[in-house]
């Protein structure tokens, strides 16, 4: 769209980007002389206090938020040349949040800057950890993205897990990682204005070497810049502020992202302009969203990190089909060496010796047991609907990975990234708000609801506007963070059924029955088998779009084809694990890396990796803290994130 | 319903969540040989199971369990809250319905009338207090908390005590919307109960935060915390807020 080009780069932007601002002070006036009487005055000494201490404040922290949000994000987009880059996609969030989790566990007395060093630590180790792990291939964006993608997993899972262990305890810690702005005083204020003027100075260090990055690698290395030590440099700054307004203010969703992404999209094209342009965009945003909350919300209800979510991401879908972007060969993963049917065959093996020791194995108030003859009958009614139900969703989550990892040419792509499994959770969300308790067919029906909606809105979205593989991602990525923000603005509101969706995020299969497991086996089934006939389109369009254009493939139709597949693989097996099992990542990976890299064998060995790999987390999820049990999802993460740790160390 | 089965001197073989149980409810003790099955929503039917129940407690709540409890015992669901209702007399039904069941008929109509005449001894204590609202809160963190309303039983209990709540406001599941403090403001003439358990930098921050110090309630001294109460707890809960609340405010100068 070339004319759409011209405008960009001309006036409109900065007409409308002024007119947010205005908007967003404007919303600020209307709640700051709500406490001030005639003559500038406030009204009494208690709306004195409120302006100083409360309102104040609250402006304060959302614009400098904003700006450390949006200029984080900037620099660690410039930093991965990955238009995905985020606090969020490299952990630093999740981090913060289990950080804050394991001190309310472990020292729930201490409070004041032992809380905001510990999120602070916590954010700080999980990218630390990230860039540990990615060191050895030069900080590669694809590997950081990768191994961001497993921490955060990991440490959201666990924090999942301490709450859930702890009944309602970490009530501070639902607020806080719903990133709530209400102050009572200029302590985050300040904080946060100071890490900005720190990443100011940083950003302003690194704009020029980071121009010269963007250039694009082998030019910069030609040129002799330490392409490593720019990469960390920039990383390190955005992880400071990122994890400065976590321990302050909580989790803001989608401003790191939103801010730089609508920054280019106005115009930005050099590095130092969109490192310039991000931090204000930022400061817009999250100030407009925070003023909107403040005006339509009741309470703290919706707090404003949800929020800008529901702001961002909408925008982020709206301009994607005008977004630039390159449709770049995806990162590719060394298969090993080229084997055959009998690999499959191990792999099914292997997955059946793990089914039985599921159903075999316990754990009792006597330790660890092998059941046999009566035990072992009397048990298994609720052994084998877990176990197959886990089964089936390990297989058509693996299947989805392998569908979408190969769709989309591109390692990243997980049944996730989809946002339909998110999508489910909205659904039973609704569900379980409307109706309180509900019934095990409600919940399903709800989600599966949700489901199909966040299916036709990624379909109506690849179609209408022929999204390639990037966009698809970045998609996904804006209707997952969508859903997610919505189950927790639930979550936050502190409801009975905010307990059922903690549940369901962190992929709890206590709730399965024999009716349950079948349909999910039948899904399973009926679903992988379609996939079948299909197996040419998933070995042609890896190879990219000239190609398979080149061998006469409808791409169009084979992408929606392919897409409904993942997506109803994906939505029905979030129901059973949660959203953030890493099994459609990983079982997909093994396959390819054991050598299975022809279509049917791909999926053949994924959908047995996955089954087994699910089966063994669900194993272990309910007897390592026996009589309190861990989540399917949380396990499954932890033994996904461990392979691909090794994988990523072993190259 | 565990502790309305200890109060009606029944003790039950397993109970869920009692690690947090002790923390957050304090009272009954729960006695050595009752089994922890885990959380609510995530239990351990292996646990349960090898407890060998006679009988399941459990609530409407877990409807979608209960397929699945009903293999290894009877279940017995009973409903105290509901979205709509204070939960106070569906609780003495529910009491009165445990009863009958466990055979106890008597031990619950005991229990039912020992709480109502404590009830009935307490609204006289706390007489002058009679036209000051109680704003009852659980905080979070220094900066929210989340307000009781009426579908809470330390509201219907606080009525009961012939006090009447500040908070008119929409509530979720008898309790709580997140509330940030500078709510207080609207609301000058509460008097504020913090009913635990609250993290300890959220209780320093009602002392040492302007914002907090500014709040006619802090202000004014009229605010109390009380120890951990079960917010979803049936009878005992009630005569355990109660107790505690006619304790702290009897002994409180304010009135």
């Amino acid at each position: 769209m070339p004319k759409a080009d011209g405008a960009r780069s001309g006036v409109l932007p900065w007409v409308v980007w002024t007119a947010l601002g205005a908007l967003a002070a404007a919303l600020a006036i209307g709640l700051v002389s709500a406490r001030l009487g005639a003559g500038f005055e406030p009204a009494s000494a208690l709306d004195r206090a409120l302006l100083l201490y409360g309102v104040g404040p609250r402006i304060a922290t959302a614009i400098l938020a904003g700006a450390a949000l949006g200029l984080a994000g900037a620099l660690m987009q410039a930093a991965l040349d990955n238009p995905l880059a985020e606090p969020a996609t490299l952990g630093v969030s999740a981090g913060a949040q289990l950080g804050l989790g394991l001190l309310a566990i472990a020292a729930p007395d201490i409070g004041g800057f032992a809380r905001e060093g510990a999120a602070f630590l916590g954010g700080t180790a999980a990218v630390a950890l990230v860039i540990a792990l990615s060191w050895r291939r030069g900080l590669d964006p694809v590997t950081v993205v990768l191994c961001g993608m497993i921490v955060a997993t990991i440490a959201s899972g666990l924090s999942a897990a301490l709450i859930l262990a702890n009944g309602d305890y970490l009530f501070a810690l639902l607020i806080w990682g719903g990133g709530s702005l209400v102050q009572q005083g200029w302590g985050p204020a300040w904080a946060i204005g100071a890490a900005l003027i720190a990443g100011s100075i940083g950003a302003a260090l690194l704009a020029r070497a980071l121009g010269v990055l963007s250039a694009g690698e082998p030019g910069a290395r030609s040129l002799g810049a330490p392409v490593a030590a720019i990469r960390t440099a920039a990383l390190g700054v955005g992880v400071l502020l990122a994890t400065t307004v976590a321990a302050e203010v909580g989790l803001i969703a989608f401003v790191g992202l939103a801010a730089p992404t609508l920054a280019r999209l106005s115009g930005a094209r050099s590095t130092r302009h969109v490192l310039l342009a991000a931090p204000a965009t930022g400061a817009i945003l999250l100030w407009l969203t925070d003023g909107a909350v403040q005006q339509f919300g009741t309470g703290d209800a919706l707090p404003t990190g949800a929020a800008t979510a529901f702001l961002g991401a909408p925008l982020l879908l709206w301009m994607l089909p005008r977004l630039r972007m390159a449709d770049r060969p995806g990162a590719s993963v060394r298969p090993g060496p080229r084997s055959s049917a009998r690999l499959v065959a191990l792999c099914a093996a292997l997955a059946l010796l793990v089914f039985a020791a599921a159903l075999a194995l316990g754990r009792g108030p006597d330790g660890w047991s092998i059941a046999t003859g009566g035990d072992f009958l009397a048990l298994l009614p609720f052994r084998l609907p877990r176990a197959v139900a886990a089964a089936a969703a390990g297989a058509m989550l693996a299947a989805a990975g392998v569908v979408l990892q190969r769709l989309t040419a591109n390692p990243l792509a997980s049944p996730e990234v989809l946002g339909v499994g998110a999508g489910a959770g909205v659904g039973l969300a609704v569900v379980l708000v409307t109706a309180g308790a509900a019934s095990a067919t409600l919940e399903l029906a709800g989600a599966a609801c949700g489901a199909m909606a966040a299916l036709l809105l990624m379909l109506a979205l690849a179609t209408r506007s022929r999204l390639g593989p990037e966009r698809l991602l970045l998609a996904g990525a804006a209707i997952s963070a969508l859903c997610l923000a919505a189950v927790n603005a639930v979550i936050a509101g502190g409801s009975a059924g905010a307990f059922a969706l903690l549940g369901w995020i962190s992929g709890s299969t206590s709730a399965v029955g024999p009716s349950e497991a079948i349909a999910g086996c039948l899904a399973a089934v009926v679903l992988i088998a379609a996939l079948a006939p299909l197996r040419r389109w998933l070995d042609v369009l890896p190879l990219g779009e000239a190609v398979a254009r080149g061998v006469g493939l409808e791409l169009t139709a084979a992408r929606a084809a392919l897409t409904v597949i993942a997506a109803l693989l994906t939505a029905v097996a979030s129901l059973i694990a949660g959203p953030l099992s890493f099994v459609g990542l990983v079982a997909p990976h093994m396959a390819y890396a054991a050598g299975l890299t022809r279509p049917a064998l791909h999926l053949a060995g994924a959908v047995a990796l996955g089954a087994g790999l699910m089966v063994a987390a669900d194993l272990l999820g309910r007897t390592v803290i026996y009589p309190y049990q861990l989540p399917l999802g949380l396990f499954a993460s932890l033994i996904g994130g461990g392979y691909l740790v090794l994988a990523l160390r072993a190259r | 319903m565990l502790e309305t089965a200890l109060a009606l001197g029944v003790t039950p073989v397993a109970g869920a969540e009692l690690r947090l149980f002790a923390k957050a409810a304090v009272e009954p003790a729960i006695p050595a040989g009752v089994a922890d099955i885990g959380l609510r929503g995530g239990l351990s039917y292996e646990a349960l199971y090898a407890a060998k129940p006679d009988l399941i407690l459990s609530s409407p709540w877990y409807a979608a369990r209960e397929a699945i409890l009903a293999r290894i015992a009877p279940v017995a669901s009973y409903s105290i809250y509901e979205p709509g209702r204070p939960p106070y007399v569906p609780a003495e039904a529910a009491t009165r319905a445990l009863g009958e069941r466990l055979g106890r008929r008597a031990e619950a109509d005991a229990l039912i009338a020992a709480a109502a005449s404590e009830f009935e001894a307490g609204r006289a204590r706390l007489a002058r207090f009679a036209t000051r609202p109680l704003l009852i809160i659980n905080l979070g963190d220094p900066r929210h908390f989340r307000a009781f309303g009426d579908e809470s039983m330390f509201v219907d209990a606080a009525k009961r005590l012939g006090l009447s709540s500040a908070w008119v406001a929409r509530t979720a599941f008898g309790a709580f919307p997140t509330v940030g403090v500078e709510a207080l403001a609207g609301m000058p003439d509460a008097f504020v109960v913090n009913v635990g358990p609250s993290p300890r930098d959220a209780l320093d921050a009602l002392g040492s935060s302007p914002l907090w110090r500014a709040m006619p309630q802090i202000a004014n001294g009229r605010i109390v915390a009380l120890d951990p109460v079960n917010a979803y707890g049936g009878i005992p809960a009630a005569r355990r807020f109660a107790r505690l609340l006619v304790e702290a405010l009897s002994a409180h100068a304010e009135g």
